[in-house]
């Protein structure tokens, strides 16, 4: 029996993912579908007859017990039958994925421009802490931190939108992909969170180059770049890397404001829409399909954290599986 | 009318030909019958002699005379539908360009259930109306090329176009008109038109292109009330294609619906056998935008679209500052109605309605949440642009009354409220209410407001007690009144009944006379205002911004837009 060190707490966390999902989806389902009449309506529009909705309500099985309906629900959403989309008028799930691609390119642009940028630059505030770098850099990221994404929006726009002329005002992609459309949004989102992670790295920096071994190899002679690269970087890196890591749900379903501001077409719109029109099978897949990129990024997270660091990450998630 | 903007439509200009001295003046020496024919070149209706010496004696204005000509199917000027030809571009004026229109993109089925007049405005390109009713509301002829009412005024005889092909190559008939009517007017039907065609009992058809509407009283602008929005001409086989435009878009328009996606975009493509001339742009792509209007004027300013559906007050700075951005602005009937349902309590209580009137101040409203940007509202839902207005005297701001009838209505302690809104035309919405609240609770009404999203707004307008509803343009003051306060009509969101109030109605949109109607208003006006049916503020002015390129954008206070004579440079 030679099963890999990993694979039981992966798999203890991959049932934890489920039930995770499990109980968001009886939540879900919960709130949006016990009020069967607030469905019918919903579906068949506020012209719908009371007749007409008693009918949809019975071949629908919507005067079933709460919980069959809900199991039945559950095994329909598992099979890929999402529904259709009552103000779209289209299938929730061809709807929801190019959304969702979408959203995953603003994100992972984003993504390339912030990390090797907050991470270069607080490397640098935190080889030495105190100096003029440091202080430039820490008060940098206060500023672009603190600045909320509408507000950066909005002075993103004026600035290169409107006096300046240099790029476009929205980003709905309508004549097809385009770079110029792309920048804003990342931009908006690469200033809200690049300071943010250029501090962890600094302060992770800067407890890694006080520590005893980093003094053990200046004594023994070695050239400073040598000490960055090789013995304090990737212990430093372990708390920016789980930063980074929870950035990617929060890009993926939580830039709502970016993506609304710039007519961006993501899931963050669509959720924004869905919601402002109570278009519940819309709701009740982008709730899930929010919860699945938390958890699933979660993971990915954790196993990232394992990988960088040897003393605690793989040996502690094994022992753990194994206790 | 006063069209501030800097961009005059096509229709704008007709009317400015026929402002001009032409044998229509007053004081020409010809008299002023001269150059009067009726469009179907029979003889004039009975009622025009009288009109005229109205005219003459100074007694109705220019334009009242001409709206009202036109209701008759009588033309002053060789023919309305000239001056429409006129502005549109002859055959080599046709362009491969394409225009981009940021507006909503909202879902369409059934074009006459349809409730946001920017979802009418994509099919107004596919669709046609029996008539046309331009910027300065005088009716023109559409797909009904002439029209003559009996002397009563309760039969009408249209006559149809001959060359009109559906876009799928049927002929457009008497057929087509007949099948709308009657899905109009069903009893099941839950189309608005239900109401405003409520007098009319029978649709008969003469032969292929000859129709009788036969009404139960005297209607006298039934052909201007054929170009509400709900009331585009479908195919006849619309129902039985399962009523979804978008699905089966058959029209006989100049353009076709090409492509059409809710929150997205719809594309109209130039047809090349339209029956009319054909207009200059080839495309018109109508793009969603979102809700965040701000980010419409930059798109404008950056040149990915060239005319915006709207902005509002809040953005009217910045599309001042903005390169690449024309201000359009004009005024129209549109205005925001607070009404009060007569069924629920509180308002039930008519001491209470009149207590909320009393306390608010709608010259403040105006100033602080509109700058001051249109005219205050008289609380009758009737604006002094419209024809049909007549003045009352002015109801004025009285506190402690307010609160006499407080107590006498048992809250001498004053009283909790709830005003349900849902910004659907943006912000200024809430800042009235915000307004309102300060005004009440000086005499001790305490108002909540209860801020919802605008779609959400829409499923309940017509239900909450307390709401604050945005009521688009009308040409005349009675088919608001008609619409919104007659006993049980569709859109009474008040649910005002008062008997005597529906029989003036019923007499007011039946005189042709000018002056003996502002009599009935009057009346109309006075009810409204005595029942404390409503707080109504103030009269939007309305703004827009286009590109600098668009040539013709056809402004109208309706928001009715025919993009037929638009052009770009």
């Amino acid at each position: 029996m030679s099963l890999h060190p990993l694979a039981l707490p992966l798999l203890r966390r991959l049932l934890m993912l489920l039930l995770t999902m499990a109980a968001v989806s009886f939540l879900v389902f919960l709130v949006l579908e016990v009020n069967i009449d607030g469905v019918a309506v919903k579906v068949l529009g506020q012209f719908s007859t009371p007749d007409q909705r008693a009918a949809w309500l019975r071949e629908n099985g919507y005067l079933d017990p709460f919980l069959l309906r809900y199991l039945r629900w559950l095994g329909r959403f598992v099979t890929g039958d999402w529904g259709v989309s009552t103000y779209y008028q289209e299938e929730v799930l061809t709807l929801i994925l190019p959304r969702l691609a979408a959203s995953a390119l603003l994100a992972g642009a984003a993504l390339a421009v912030m990390t090797p940028l907050a991470l270069a630059l607080g490397v640098l505030a935190g080889v030495r802490p105190g100096s003029l770098t440091d202080r430039t850099v820490s008060t940098l990221s206060i500023l672009t931190t603190s600045a909320p994404e509408f507000a950066t929006a909005v002075f993103l726009t004026a600035i290169f939108v409107i006096t300046l002329g240099w790029l476009p005002g929205v980003s709905t992609m309508a004549g097809g992909f385009s770079v110029r459309e792309l920048v804003l949004p990342v931009a908006v989102l690469v200033l809200a969170s690049t300071g943010y992670i250029a501090r962890m790295t600094r302060a992770s920096m800067a407890e890694v180059m006080a520590s005893p071994y980093i003094r053990t190899a200046l004594l023994k002679g070695a050239s400073p770049m040598r000490i960055i690269l090789r013995h304090a970087l990737r212990n430093a890196l372990v708390t920016p890397m789980t930063v980074i890591m929870l950035q990617i749900p929060w890009i993926v379903s939580g830039v709502i404001i970016v993506e609304v501001f710039f007519a961006y077409r993501g899931f963050g719109t669509l959720v924004y829409q869905a919601a402002l029109n109570s278009d519940v099978y819309l709701i009740e897949a982008c709730a899930m399909v929010s919860v699945a990129v938390v958890v699933i990024s979660q993971l990915a997270s954790d196993l990232m954290q394992a990988m960088l660091d040897p003393r605690v990450g793989l040996g502690a998630l094994a022992k753990k599986g194994r206790s | 009318m006063g069209h501030g903007g800097t961009s005059r439509g096509c229709w704008s200009s007709a009317a400015e030909s026929a402002d001009g001295t032409g044998p229509l003046d007053a004081s020409g020496s010809d008299g002023p019958v001269k150059g009067l024919r009726s469009l179907d070149g029979g003889p004039l209706h009975p009622a025009v002699p009288g009109l005229v010496q109205q005219l003459d004696q100074g007694q109705i204005d220019r334009r009242t005379f001409l709206r009202t000509l036109s209701w008759l199917g009588v033309s002053a000027t060789g023919g309305a539908a000239a001056t429409l030809s006129a502005c549109a571009p002859g055959q080599d004026g046709q362009s491969g360009d394409s225009l981009r229109f940021a507006c909503a993109i909202q879902q369409i089925t059934d074009p006459a259930l349809s409730t946001w007049v920017e979802a009418s405005n994509i099919y107004r390109n596919a669709l046609e109306f029996l008539t046309e009713v331009d910027a300065d509301n005088i009716t023109h002829p559409y797909l009904a090329e002439s029209w003559r009412a009996s002397e009563d005024l309760k039969t009408w005889r249209f006559n149809l176009r001959r060359d009109v092909t559906w876009s799928n190559g049927d002929r457009f008939t008497a057929e087509d008109v007949l099948f709308n009517f009657r899905r109009w007017l069903s009893p099941d039907s839950k189309s608005v038109n239900r109401t405003s065609f409520s007098a009319v009992t029978d649709v008969e058809q003469v032969d292929d292109h000859t129709v009788v509407v036969h009404l139960s009283r005297p209607l006298c602008a039934l052909p201007e009330q054929l170009y509400a929005w709900t009331c585009p001409m479908l195919h006849r086989r619309f129902d039985a294609d399962g009523a979804d435009w978008p699905r089966n878009p058959i029209g006989t328009g100049p353009y076709r619906l090409a492509g059409f996606n809710v929150g997205r975009e719809a594309r109209l493509e130039r047809r090349d056998d339209y029956w009319g001339e054909r207009p200059f742009l080839a495309r018109i792509d109508y793009v969603d935008l979102g809700t965040d209007i701000s980010t419409h004027v930059a798109a404008l300013s950056a040149g990915q679209v060239d005319i915006l559906y709207r902005v509002t007050i809040a953005e009217l700075d910045l599309v001042k500052r903005v390169p690449g951005a024309v201000l359009v602005e004009h005024e129209a009937a549109q205005t925001l109605v607070l009404r009060m349902q007569m069924d629920k309590p509180p308002f039930d209580d008519r001491r209470i309605r009149q207590a909320v009137q009393l306390a608010a101040d709608n010259g403040a409203m105006l100033a602080l949440a509109y700058r001051g940007r249109g005219q205050v509202g008289e609380n009758h839902h009737v604006a002094p642009s419209q024809p049909d207005y007549a003045p009352l005297p002015r109801q004025r701001r009285n506190l402690p009354l307010a609160r006499q009838l407080l107590g006498e209505a048992g809250h001498p302690d004053g009283i909790d409220l709830e005003l349900t809104l849902g910004n659907t035309q943006g912000r200024y919405e809430q800042d009235t209410a915000q307004v309102l609240q300060q005004n009440l609770a000086e005499a001790g009404i305490r108002l909540k407001l209860n801020v919802i999203p605008a779609p959400e707004y829409w499923s309940v307008w017509d239900k909450v007690p307390f709401g604050l509803t945005s009521w688009a343009h009308r040409p005349l003051g009675v088919m608001t009144l008609d619409l919104a306060y007659r006993s049980g009509s569709v859109w009474n969101e008040s649910r005002f009944s008062n008997p005597a109030f529906d029989a003036g109605l019923d007499r007011a949109l039946g005189l042709l006379d000018p002056r003996e109607r502002a009599v009935e208003m009057a009346r109309l006006e006075q009810i409204l205002q005595d029942e404390a049916v409503m707080v109504q503020p103030y009269w939007c002015r309305k703004f827009t911004a286009i590109s600098p390129r668009v040539r013709n954008y056809p402004v109208h206070p309706s928001d009715y837009f025919r993009m037929t004579g638009v052009t770009l440079a």
